[in-house]
């Protein structure tokens, strides 16, 4: 890992070490072929240190009883390094997070919002992505680029009259001031949630679906036709189950970020309760509010709420990594 | 969308209304069938982004809902109020718009005061500065990506995983780090005066500080792929030409890698610059939108009590985004394909 072992079979006298590797690294070959893989492993370390640190400060936290957290000396037992490290094994702190608040609620809740979202942006996507990827009509492109462009826009832009509508207010013409009809008060419903998260979510999945769709032979296609089925039937029998892959990779990223959404799993929900249908983001920042110098907890918490997507990313890597430079370079 | 399912049968001979719906879908010209199937997804980005978008101008045309009466027509007054500062004090705690700015005799001859309490520049400070080293580092991580070695899976997946945590995880990891009590980083930092060392995440530079590493921190993994897949498409035999010609790594980098890098290396800049101008979630959970005012933070500070000036930061939030978001927009034009 380190460059100076290098350096010491080479230089005889004391001083000269470092400059004699230096002119070694620009002259040998094989010297520099080393020196560049030892920096290579160097950064690698570092990339893989400052990535993960976090987590494992989270189970510092966690495994540390609190009061230990509140005295705050985290140098280390013999050296006395200041560096962050476990004073305990309290392992009851996963138990408590279950006790103090309804956290396993909260965490169900943001399955639920996940899951009913990525099959509704899936049905939609699909129907679209059919369309842009197979169809030629007038107006592909405009509607392209319309579809690309929202999915842009801040939340914010889209919060004041959706939170109104969610309200039970009546939904206006704009501009023209005609009231049209109103709509059931969907807020703490998981209906004012759903809907947002599949209108956010939906052109990624329609950029690889149409993706995917496009490749799909015509021939097969045509070859489902011939057969007797219809365009529709020709779309669910052939073309979805040879795009599993594409399928597969909006179906994770939806649900990632269906689960990491926080602007409108904080709003929709007036409080943070689990009979509210708040999310996730409610358990945790419950305990934020809460239960303010229960460290241990929080880290516990985020622990639990952290699982399933470092599940998801450890099994789908390769979905992730082509659906998310698919979804933006589009190659 | 009942008449969609009907597709998904097989056709008979029988007759009945399936049947005749399923005839009328095959008849239909494609141009019809392609508007038909597209139905679902018009009718949910109009109802959800298209009619919000074109409601939130509305509303910051007209006075505060919540003031006495039905709201007035005030034109653009919201606008005006917001950059001439007219605004700032109903924005929530001591945040403004635009900083104190400034003119004299000396130099710089601009200045600006309380820039971390102006939500615009906090917001875009906060977007270029983290843009600006997620490239970099993103930039490192998809060179270590790009090589072949045992393990590259796990390294893969590590640099990954804080991408996929959830925004309020990020955000508690980040309080917890930099909390006076429970952290370690405070008492690290602070004797080098890089962060305040009592009451830090309320201290406006270093909650910005603190918000924009932990941006840093989970962002940068986006970056890093989007430049993996441009290295990934370069011709590998172009390497063996340049070293044919003996050219050092460096100039392999400098006249290879980094133009044919470069139209990737753009797109992903300008993706990450429209997230990180609409960040709230990270604020809310480190810290306050008090203490770190961004745009988003203050629509959803004001949001309640007064609509129209909401809306119309909503707006302008919407505005300053348009700008990346047609920067993408041309890009991929450029490319052919939209």
């Amino acid at each position: 890992m380190s460059v100076t072992p290098q350096s010491g079979s080479g230089s005889t006298e004391s001083g000269g070490g470092i400059a004699n590797y230096v002119r070694r690294v620009i002259h040998d070959e094989d010297v520099r072929e080393r020196f560049y893989r030892a920096l290579f492993y160097v950064a690698a370390a570092f990339f893989l240190i400052t990535t993960l640190f976090p987590f494992y400060w989270l189970f510092v936290l966690a495994l540390t009883p609190n009061s230990d957290i509140l005295a705050g000396d985290w140098s280390l037992p013999v050296i006395g390094i200041d560096f962050p490290h476990p004073k305990g094994f309290n392992v009851q702190a996963f138990v408590e997070v279950f006790q103090q608040i309804p956290f396993h609620l909260y965490v169900f809740n943001s399955f639920v919002l996940a899951t009913v979202t990525t099959i509704f942006v899936l049905i939609i996507a699909s129907l679209a992505g059919y369309v842009f990827g197979r169809l030629e009509f007038p107006g592909r492109g405009a509607l392209m680029l319309i579809v690309l462009a929202i999915s842009y826009f801040p939340p914010a832009a889209f919060l004041i009259p959706l939170f109104d509508a969610f309200l039970g207010n009546a939904i206006v013409v704009p501009f023209l001031g005609i009231e049209l009809f109103s709509i059931p008060r969907i807020v703490n419903t998981p209906w004012s949630m759903i809907t947002p998260f599949s209108a956010l979510f939906l052109p990624l999945s329609i950029f690889i679906l149409t993706t995917f769709y496009g490749q799909i032979p015509d021939g097969l296609e045509d070859a489902a036709r011939v057969e007797g089925t219809t365009r529709l039937g020709a779309l669910v029998r052939v073309i979805m189950p040879l795009s599993a892959p594409g399928l597969a990779t909006a179906a994770v990223l939806t649900f990632i970020s269906v689960y990491n959404e926080y602007f409108f799993s904080s709003l929709m929900a007036l409080e943070n309760t689990p009979g509210n249908w708040s999310p996730l983001v409610g358990g945790i920042l419950s305990y934020q509010t809460q239960y303010t110098t229960s460290f241990n907890l929080m880290a516990a918490a985020s622990i639990v709420g952290v699982l399933p997507v470092v599940l998801l990313v450890v099994v789908a890597q390769e979905r992730i990594v082509s659906g998310l430079t698919q979804g933006a370079l589009k190659e | 969308m009942s008449g969609d399912e009907t597709g998904f049968e097989r056709e008979t001979r029988r007759s009945g209304p399936l049947v005749r719906v399923t005839r009328w879908l095959e008849n239909l010209g494609e141009t019809t069938f392609a508007y038909l199937l597209l139905i679902p997804l018009l009718l949910i980005l109009s109802a959800i982004a298209l009619y919000p978008l074109l409601r939130t101008f509305e509303f910051s045309l007209f006075t505060d809902w919540f003031s006495q009466g039905p709201p007035e027509f005030v034109g653009i007054d919201h606008y005006v109020n917001l950059f001439t500062g007219a605004a700032d004090s109903q924005l929530a705690g001591s945040v403004t718009f635009l900083p104190d700015i400034t003119v004299n005799g000396e130099f710089p001859f601009v200045h600006a005061a309380g820039i971390y309490r102006s939500a615009l520049v906090v917001t875009l400070l906060f977007a270029f500065v983290s843009v600006f080293f997620e490239t970099i580092i993103g930039f490192g991580q998809a060179l270590i990506l790009d090589k072949e070695y045992r393990g590259r899976r796990w390294v893969r997946a590590a640099i990954i995983i804080p991408w996929a945590i959830p925004v309020v995880i990020q955000g508690i990891i980040f309080f917890l780090m930099f909390h006076p009590s429970a952290g370690f980083m405070t008492d690290w930092l602070a004797p080098y005066g890089i962060v305040a060392a009592r009451n830090t995440l309320n201290d406006p530079t270093s909650a910005f500080l603190i918000i924009t590493i932990g941006d840093i921190w989970k962002t940068t993994a986006f970056m890093a792929l989007l430049i993996l897949a441009g290295l990934q498409s370069i011709d590998r035999n172009l390497y063996d030409v340049a070293k044919v010609a003996g050219a050092t790594r460096w100039q392999q980098f400098r006249y290879i890698t980094f133009p044919l890098v470069l139209p990737a290396l753009g797109i992903a800049i300008l993706f990450r610059m429209v997230g990180a101008l609409r960040v709230y979630g990270l604020i809310d959970s480190v810290s306050t939108c008090t203490t770190v005012p961004s745009l988003s933070c203050m629509v959803v500070e004001t949001f309640n009590t007064h609509r129209g000036l909401s809306s119309a930061i909503a707006f302008v939030t919407a505005a300053i985004i348009a700008i990346a978001v047609s920067g993408i927009i041309y890009q991929q034009y450029k490319e052919g394909s939209i």
